[in-house]
């Protein structure tokens, strides 16, 4: 346990100090939320509408650049081999890069959400529900994406394949968030709400368990 | 179940198995022109003598590439690696099959091919997910690490079965509920469409086990070429 947490903290404290990936992933989701408001509005109904979906859809994209972000510095330093080597099981490696790129989905998810909420007239006033939200399908995002980046870490041709393996498994969870997200910002009532939080849980731990467990087999020394 | 290729070609069983398959299909198909038109929907049903057996054989081969992959993972040996990708191409196969029947049909009753519909979405899923499930395999030119990679995307991506199946129920669809379902035992239809829907059904199952048995035996043999020409 705490491997894992000197793993995410190490990680964390690269990726702060570095801030190539933060900055490319911020700008990034400027460029799409800018450009989607730009291309949906100006109706302010027709904007608000559309505003889960802009929030999720910058996430997922600016997530799958953060993934590879979690392997890439490893594979720069030629210091995954090492991580492989140690002792013991290598579970704990793949949890401490879901807590890497976990951390960071929160802390993104986070300021998009305010990006979006200031473009699209998104009322916040729901907004821990709104942060259950992203805590929920942030977790089943990160628990796919840091998988597949580890795995295709270290072939050519990864940036082209990461997006095309992942996508496909959390359009579940991007889809389960965005209906949350919308029954919140439309005052939806909390049981229709609550169904969707319970997929996005369901798809949590199955994610997570299978991620976690089929891990150690693939990942090659 | 590929030391059958090495020399004498097809083995007995599979020929059999594909001589079966078509035979069945045959009269499944007599059954299907035979059945009496649906109440609402007339002559159209008979598409989903097809679209059933079809979708089926389709999350039944995605089942089955998972088995193996666990198989690959748990025994390491290149054959299991060899089927499982065998019976993911068949099920890619089989969901195109299910999509093009079911577009077919959706044409004349819903008056579009397509709709942004939640089991026609995750079905699309499911496709667009195995095709890159392929592009993965092409990526990767160790053949070990290309299989591992494999057998982690192939048990993955069966999460998206279940929930393409249980869409209809939980997002309360445009598509039919299932005629059978699977999580009650309920069967709701009449009983020639039943005879015809469960023969249909019989032909496709066993022509997957025919071309599963096939495709093994085929990429037995390229493997050995592979080894050779290395």
């Amino acid at each position: 346990m705490r491997r894992v947490w000197a793993l995410a903290a190490r990680d964390l404290k690269l990726e702060l100090r570095g801030r190539a990936g933060l900055l490319a992933a911020f700008f990034f989701i400027g460029v799409v939320v800018f450009i989607l408001g730009f291309a949906l509005g100006p109706n302010q109904a027709e904007l608000r509408r559309a505003g889960p979906g802009v929030w999720w859809v910058a996430l997922a994209f600016a997530g799958s650049l953060l993934a590879s972000r979690a392997w890439a510095l490893e594979v720069e330093n030629d210091t995954l081999d090492d991580l492989l080597l140690t002792p013991g099981s290598r579970e704990w490696i793949y949890w401490g890069k879901f807590l890497f790129l976990w951390a960071l989905m929160m802390g993104v998810g986070g300021v998009t959400l305010l990006l979006v909420a200031g473009m699209f007239f998104l009322p916040l006033t729901r907004a821990p529900e709104l942060l259950l939200t992203l805590l929920l399908g942030g977790t089943g995002y990160a628990a796919i994406a840091v998988f597949y980046a580890g795995l295709v870490v270290r072939l050519r041709a990864r940036d082209v394949l990461l997006p095309l393996l992942v996508f496909p498994l959390v359009v579940p969870v991007v889809l389960g968030a965005v209906k949350a997200t919308l029954g919140v910002v439309n005052g939806a009532e909390m049981a229709e709400v609550a169904f969707w939080w319970r997929l996005l849980g369901v798809f949590d731990v199955v994610y997570l368990t299978a991620c976690s467990l089929l891990f150690p087999w693939v990942i090659e020394g | 179940m590929n030391r059958v290729a090495s020399d004498r070609g097809l083995d007995r069983l599979t020929l059999g198995l594909l001589v079966a398959g078509f035979g069945v299909l045959a009269v499944g198909l007599y059954y299907a022109l035979a059945a009496p038109p649906d109440v609402t929907q007339g002559y159209l049903v008979r598409i989903m003598y097809l679209h059933v057996g079809a979708a089926w054989t389709a999350y039944l081969a995605f089942f089955v590439a998972m088995g193996y992959a666990v198989a690959y993972l748990w025994k390491q040996e290149d054959r299991y690696d060899r089927l499982s990708a065998a019976s993911a191409e068949l099920g890619v196969i089989f969901t195109a099959l299910t999509l093009l029947s079911g577009m077919l049909w959706g044409r004349p009753t819903w008056g579009v091919y397509w709709t942004w519909e939640p089991r026609l979405t995750t079905t699309a899923i499911l496709f667009v997910f195995y095709i890159g499930y392929f592009l993965l395999r092409q990526a990767i030119e160790d053949p070990e690490f290309r299989a591992k990679a494999a057998a982690a995307a192939a048990i993955l991506g069966v999460i998206n079965v279940p929930i393409s199946y249980m869409s209809v129920r939980w997002w309360r669809s445009l598509h039919q509920t299932q005629s059978i379902d699977l999580t009650t035992g309920r069967v709701s239809m009449d009983e020639a469409m039943l005879v015809a829907l469960l023969v249909n059904f019989a032909a496709f199952n066993l022509l997957y086990l025919a071309f599963l048995r096939f495709k093994g035996v085929v990429s037995a043999l390229e493997a050995q070429r592979e080894e050779l020409d290395g």
